[in-house]
């Protein structure tokens, strides 16, 4: 092939490669310039926030942030300012419509005639029980049995108790010996039912009797989660150990669906719809030493989305669709005070980082705005997300790969113009009879005077050879030219079959590679 | 992020010595041939033709190593240029990045671009020829010299070896000292020439180099008690010229004469050895240059020619 052509073809190959590669990126749509962005709309002091919720406790439909600390819960409105607000001793709180009127309800059960519950509704406080039979708070959910609504106080050495809305209390159990660590509503066959864990590994189901539909046990549990994830009407309970362990349980018996380990403690665990697909949610889980990662459940079993990072331990997760594309963005905030948004693809954004460690992170329309409210351990902060994206920007592949082509194929067109550099072994000959004769004398004088030299001493080794090698070609060169032009020469030359190098006739064995000649 | 830090510094080294590379390309044209420049292009010439055709052909391949080169050369700076759009290219993202947003595919453009420049910049780098040595033009300038005393019709014979007097193939011979260290002796004959001259002489003419030099050796360093390599040592060169010339006796007759005898000097050479006997004049002579112009080798010719006067007709 001409060397003129060879760049070209090498050339369209590569276009070829290059443009397959950038269509790939371009038409895949992998390729995105999109950021986040947030906006302080308003934030005030709070010390110590340990729950926070936007959402109507009002009635007047509009919603209200609400935010608790051990010792003091406040209901802010849309603009920040305080509703109503009261101090409790080592309270825990729920919200849930106790007294059927729609509206939520706050439920604290906290320490006071003894371990007590009172019932905040529209800012109105009522003691609902006292001197209760439990230990310190450190649980407390409203579950709406199909036998109607129980308030379920959990303690920090592993006891139940549960109240009726009266304040009665109707059923205890323990199940375990260790703080309760979560309380959920969990749904088997459409009944709703309590799922519980404590930290020292103990796991139940327990119907509005305080009967344990079963009752399971792994290693040490920081955090646990209920959810329908398939949307089949029988949830999975989620668990995060403090030791790695991640794993799905069924609810309606308590089988193992899917078990990971994870390398950290799981610090938090909450679903968020990352693929936009509303028949699943998405799983998203934090660790102590930052790791964060997507699982998506299936229905059978759960499988890892992506995974990421953040530098301290995950303290909050929350689900918000940023970019109104139907699918949430995860925004996770850590101990050390950042807070970063992870997409669909695990594609991380960072947002402004706070002072202090990120306590709760919720998501609500406050006035006529959605905001996202961040609250650490100083101060809540309400915030305007935004998000901004090049519009057409996928296509950049395109337009790069159309330039690397383009100055590929440039290159090409330069190579093939430069002409081939001459050989550097020239030979000028004339091609009369007597000019050949005269070069065949000479080499043949200049081959008797290296050996002369070899004779003597001076020439030895590869040098002599080298030397002989040389002369010897070119009298075979002056004999193949005797025999272009037609002139009669006596052949003196062979060459050798193994290496190529020319010998004189009659040699039978090769100088330069050893090998023997049969002529 | 440690990490991160570490891939940024081999990426700057790599884009570092990329930059560094292209430019040297880009310069090739701006730097002039230094002066005594030992590194030449390697060009062997087997001779067998008429003078005028061989410098004719010598002048033909310059022109082709030229045309080569000037070819190349007009595209040196374009290297360059694309490394320096590969440059922009990754400005774009880092545009990008400064209003917020991440995006890597002007970065990976770039990065194509500086492949695709190294690669030009190796490909013209090949079309780059060295220059050729003076004794190159030298040659020539004997042939054109002597081309009026050759015998009509006749040729010039013999070669023109410029591919390097230090070459493996080149070593005459080899000893050793007392400390175990090799001395390699190079014997390069980098022109021969034969002519059967107008007046009925045969002229042989052959320029030898002999060059020594010590080779690589390792020896134990008497303060750290450690094994250094001590370098290859050059121990000198000398030129030498071996002229024989039969004489045709109905023409000339050999009369030594006190102006070109053993032992003179002529030009940058000295006689070394003179032998008449037989109606053929050997001579060589030797130089401790380490170049020798052409005019030094025709003026030495051209003394030789001092021992022999013509016969009376």
């Amino acid at each position: 092939m001409s060397r003129k052509v060879i760049p070209f073809v090498v050339a369209g190959v590569l276009i070829c490669l290059i443009m397959a590669v950038s269509g790939v990126f371009a038409f895949s749509g992998s390729v995105t310039a999109e950021k986040f962005g947030s906006e302080i709309a308003w934030s005030r002091p709070f010390t110590s926030a340990e729950s926070m919720k936007v959402i109507d406790l009002t009635g007047d439909g509009n919603d209200d942030l609400f935010i608790q600390s051990p010792d003091n819960l406040t209901v802010l409105n849309e603009t920040g300012e305080p509703i109503f607000g009261f101090g409790y001793k080592n309270m825990k709180t729920t919200l849930g419509d106790v007294n059927g009127d729609n509206i939520e309800d706050i439920i604290v059960f906290h320490v006071g005639t003894g371990p007590s519950v009172d019932v905040i509704s529209k800012g109105q406080p009522r003691e609902l029980a006292n001197a209760l039979s439990i230990g310190f708070p450190s649980r407390v959910a409203v579950i709406r049995f199909s036998s109607g609504p129980q308030i379920v106080l959990g303690d920090s050495s592993g006891n139940l108790l549960a109240l009726g809305t009266d304040g009665q209390p109707r059923w205890d159990i323990k199940l375990g010996n260790e703080e309760i660590r979560g309380m959920d509503d969990v749904k088997v066959d459409g009944q709703t039912l309590l799922a519980t864990a404590s930290y020292d590994g103990s796991i139940a189901v327990i119907d509005g009797n305080g009967k344990a539909l079963w009752r399971g046990g792994q290693e040490e549990i920081r955090r646990m989660r209920a959810f329908d994830l398939n949307g089949n009407g029988t949830s999975e309970i989620i668990t995060g150990g403090e030791y790695g362990a991640f794993k799905i349980y069924n609810a309606a018996d308590g089988s193992l669906l899917f078990e990971t380990s994870l390398g950290q403690a799981v610090s938090e665990v909450r679903t968020v719809e990352l693929d936009g697909d509303p028949s699943s949610r998405e799983i998203v889980v934090g660790g102590k030493d930052g790791g964060v990662w997507a699982f998506k459940f299936d229905g059978t079993s759960a499988s890892q989305i992506w995974n990421g990072s953040l530098s301290d331990k995950v303290t909050e997760i929350a689900g918000i669709d940023i970019d109104d594309d139907g699918k949430e963005e995860a925004v996770i905030g850590d101990e050390s005070g950042k807070v970063a948004i992870f997409t669909g693809n695990g594609s991380r954004t960072n947002l402004p980082t706070r002072s202090d460690a990120i306590a709760r992170i919720d998501v609500g329309k406050l006035g006529s705005e959605r905001y996202v409210v961040v609250a650490d351990l100083s101060e809540i902060q309400v915030n305007k997300v935004n998000f901004n994206s090049l519009p057409g920007f996928q296509y950049t592949p395109l337009i790069v790969g159309l330039i690397v082509s383009a100055v590929v194929l440039i290159i090409a067109a330069i190579l093939a113009s430069i002409p081939k550099k001459p050989e550097m072994k020239v030979s000028f000959q004339d091609t009369s009879r007597e000019s050949l004769d005269a070069q065949r004398r000479m080499l043949k004088e200049s081959i008797a005077d290296v050996e002369r030299l070899r004779k003597a001493g001076e020439v030895t080794g590869d040098a002599y050879l080298a030397r002989l090698k040389r002369l010897r070609a070119d009298l075979a060169d002056n004999e193949a030219a005797f025999k272009k032009q037609g002139y009669n020469v006596k052949v003196e030359t062979i060459q050798c079959p193994n290496c190529g190098g020319t010998l004189e006739l009659g040699m039978d064995k090769c100088e330069y590679c050893g090998q023997v000649l049969l002529h | 992020m440690e990490s991160m830090i570490c891939s940024g510094i081999v990426l700057l080294f790599i884009a570092l010595s990329a930059f560094s590379y292209l430019r040297r390309t880009a310069r090739r044209n701006a730097t002039a041939p230094a002066a005594g420049k030992k590194d030449f292009l390697p060009v062997y010439i087997s001779i067998a033709d008429k003078p005028d055709s061989i410098i004719r052909g010598m002048d033909r391949f310059v022109a082709q190593v030229n045309k080569t080169e000037t070819a190349g050369n007009k595209w040196r700076s374009v290297p360059m240029i694309i490394f320096l759009a590969g440059l922009g290219l990754m400005i774009v993202d880092g545009g990008l990045f400064l209003l917020g947003y991440r995006s890597f595919v002007f970065i990976a453009g770039g990065v194509a671009l500086w492949v695709a420049a190294i690669v030009m910049a190796v490909g013209l780098r090949r079309s780059d020829s060295k220059d050729f040595s003076p004794r190159y033009k030298g040659t020539k300038d004997i042939l054109h010299t002597l081309r009026d005393d050759l015998r009509p019709n006749s040729t010039f014979t013999g070669h023109l070896d410029l591919t390097g007097s230090m070459l493996k193939t080149k070593i005459a011979r080899e000893t050793k000292d007392t400390r175990d260290r090799t001395t390699q002796y190079f014997r390069d004959e980098w022109l021969a020439l034969k002519a059967k001259l107008y007046d009925g002489n045969v002229l042989r003419v052959s320029a030898i180099q002999r060059t020594k030099q010590r080779q690589p050796y390792w020896k134990r360093s008497r303060i750290s008690g450690k094994m250094k390599q001590k370098p290859a040592k050059f121990k000198g060169s000398e030129q030498q010229l071996k002229v024989r010339i039969a004489v045709n006796p109905e023409v000339y007759k050999i009369i030594p004469n006190k102006t070109f005898r053993q032992g003179i000097e002529v030009g940058k050479y000295r006689v070394a050895q003179l032998n008449t006997e037989g109606g053929i004049i050997d001579v060589l002579a030797s130089s401790p240059f380490e170049e020798i112009e052409s005019e030094h080798i025709l003026g030495f010719l051209q003394s030789v020619y001092s021992l022999l006067q013509r016969e009376a007709l």
